[in-house]
């Protein structure tokens, strides 16, 4: 396998992870959330700022990651899920507009700068250092299969049917005795802990982290984006948006930067995308597949 | 003083931002839609004057109906070609519907403009100030508060003293009995496109005078525009007013007020968080805003 190929693959698995993530409280919940960056920021930071500080493994740091992210993301989504749908949708972009800019101008942790991981000289397990992309490749690729039982089970869990009733009819599943609030905020610190340990990876996998690459709201609205167009609430939804999303970024991006003139070109086709799935296919890819199996019977 | 001043500059900027604010609270009121572009109108306003009064030699001000009228066109292409489309689906649909036309628009501005910031350079008031009483004002700030004061009066009467502003209203509050009197709530649906991208061109060419026009430039002020309609209640016009002001005096107090206890912390780099802040605050505390009626 090529070096391009395996970044690559490597991108379209750590995205999957996100949109997986972000499924179960955007797919299956219904919930508009356009915040995961900062759960990926959360991640990312953790790793990098106890590697840089006090020297701690990846294996250490990336589990205190998810912890922190879970505890940040109850706090956060007990006064947030007060709100419904665009209210809601708003307020997720203004929490992590929010952290990203504490974070642009917090000098301790390397404010818009960002901050350099500690590179060895040789590699390192404990602390995720390799020389090749194909250690990385296959440690995405067993957080990749990991999350995908998990969802699997997740859909057919007690939660993932309640969330998924709260999304047909709140008030029916409120009278039917589901506590729809702890609910959401069960589905949302979830999909926040997927997201931080995709994020935990990329501060190791980059090696340099800033609040641009980690915090920003083009981040969420790409994570969000795969799982829509691929197809959210279904288990290959998020996965088939990013093996959709991931080369075509790829590809434009390479393609157009040997083009002076076309910048934007790329993430105009991207929206139009947006636009045309909103408009005619809510459902994604996904909708689309499950459209023709149906015809098919 | 200081503190007397900021105020006078907070206001004259938050009749801009209510002013911005509007357009989202009309189509909000009228149809349950989260315009995510409105940044961009706005932006695409900036830029109809800058290329006007580059090219063209037209000085700023004169050139505001251009704006105008490339925001109301905007609005209504964008609600024949896509919202209607968008109010079939279901309401996740509409958000991203509105998210991918910002994301276009962004990256027209982008793919047409480059990234580059633009400032008006010339022009009768650019760069010129006045003074009333011991206040200076820069002629710009002064002619976009009270321009964007006479829009907001024109709109305000527009459509609480003639019919079709009436007809438009009670689209907003009851869609189906509007119907029956007889309004035909598509035409209302487009017509508050018009007015928002309108209202929200013109501020955009207000804008240009004293502020850069790039293609990212819209994030900024469509989330100022939802803490103001979240603070007048969404769907209020009269709100959308008072919260403008209040928002912008919020927004240039901030840096005063941490400049007057020595603080570098509440330095003015953190003035729109503040506003992000109030957002989500006011969202969560008061979901009807300060001067709300729907819920």
């Amino acid at each position: 396998m090529g070096s391009f190929v395996k970044t690559v693959m490597i991108q379209f698995m750590l995205f999957s992870l996100f949109g997986m993530g972000w499924n179960t409280i955007g797919g299956y919940g219904g919930q508009v959330e356009l915040g995961k960056a900062q759960y990926v920021g959360i991640g990312a930071y953790t790793v990098a700022l106890m590697m840089v500080w006090w020297k701690v493994p990846f294996w250490i740091s990336m589990p205190i990651g998810i912890l922190i992210a879970l505890g940040y993301s109850f706090i956060i989504g007990y006064p947030l899920f007060r709100l419904k749908g665009h209210y809601f949708a708003i307020a997720t972009i203004c929490t992590s507009l929010v952290l990203k800019d504490i974070f642009d101008n917090w000098n301790l942790v390397g404010a818009a700068k960002g901050i350099e991981l500690p590179i060895h000289e040789h590699p390192d397990f404990l602390y995720m250092q390799f020389k090749s992309d194909t250690y990385y490749y296959y440690f995405i690729m067993g957080l990749f299969y990991i999350a995908i039982f998990y969802m699997n089970w997740f859909r057919k869990s007690k939660l993932g049917y309640q969330l998924r009733m709260i999304k047909d009819d709140e008030d029916a599943a409120e009278s039917l005795g589901i506590d729809i609030r702890w609910c959401k905020i069960k589905a949302y610190s979830i999909a926040s802990a997927f997201v931080a340990v995709g994020g935990g990876f990329m501060a190791v996998y980059n090696l340099y982290i800033d609040p641009a690459s980690v915090m920003e709201l083009s981040l969420s609205i790409k994570i969000a984006l795969m799982a829509m167009l691929g197809g959210a609430a279904s288990l290959w939804g998020p996965i088939i948006g990013a093996a959709f999303l991931v080369p075509l970024d790829r590809f434009l991006g390479s393609w157009l930067g040997g083009h002076k003139g076309l910048t934007g070109i790329d993430f105009m086709i991207y929206a139009m995308l947006i636009m045309i799935v909103s408009a005619y296919q809510p459902k994604g890819i996904w909708g689309i597949i499950e459209q023709f199996r149906k015809r098919g019977r | 003083m200081l503190v007397i001043d900021a105020l006078l500059q907070g206001i004259l900027i938050g009749l801009l931002f209510a002013l911005v604010a509007l357009g989202l609270t009309v189509i909000f009121g009228v149809m349950d839609i989260v315009n995510f572009a409105h940044g961009e109108f706005l932006m695409l306003g900036m830029y109809a004057v800058y290329w006007t009064n580059y090219f063209l030699n037209i000085d700023p001000l004169l050139a505001l109906p251009v704006s105008a009228a490339l925001g109301a066109v905007l609005g209504l292409a964008s609600y024949y070609w896509l919202i209607r489309y968008l109010l079939r689906g279901p309401a996740i649909a509409q958000l991203f519907g509105t998210f991918g036309l910002m994301l276009f628009l962004q990256y027209l501005a982008m793919f047409l403009f480059s990234a580059d910031y633009r400032m008006i350079d010339k022009g009768v008031l650019v760069g010129k100030s006045y003074s009333i009483g011991p206040f200076i004002f820069e002629g710009t700030k002064l002619a976009a508060g009270i321009l964007s004061l006479i829009s907001f009066a024109v709109v305000y009467y527009f459509l609480y003293k003639t019919k079709t502003g009436k007809a438009l209203q009670a689209t907003a509050i009851n869609k189906e009995a509007a119907t029956y009197m007889g309004i035909k709530t598509d035409r209302m649906n487009a017509l508050a496109w018009v007015i928002g991208g309108g209202t929200v061109g013109i501020a955009g060419g207000l804008l240009v005078n004293f502020y850069y026009a790039y293609p990212m430039v819209g994030i900024l002020f469509v989330m100022i525009a939802f803490a103001c309609v979240a603070l007048g209640g969404f769907g209020s016009i009269k709100g959308v007013f008072y919260a403008g002001i209040l928002v912008g005096i919020l927004e240039m107090m901030f840096p005063v007020f941490g400049q007057l206890i020595g603080s570098d912390f509440l330095g003015p780099h953190f003035k729109f968080t503040v506003v992000y802040l109030a957002y989500f605050i006011i969202v969560v505390v008061r979901p009807q805003g300060l001067f709300g009626w729907k819920n």
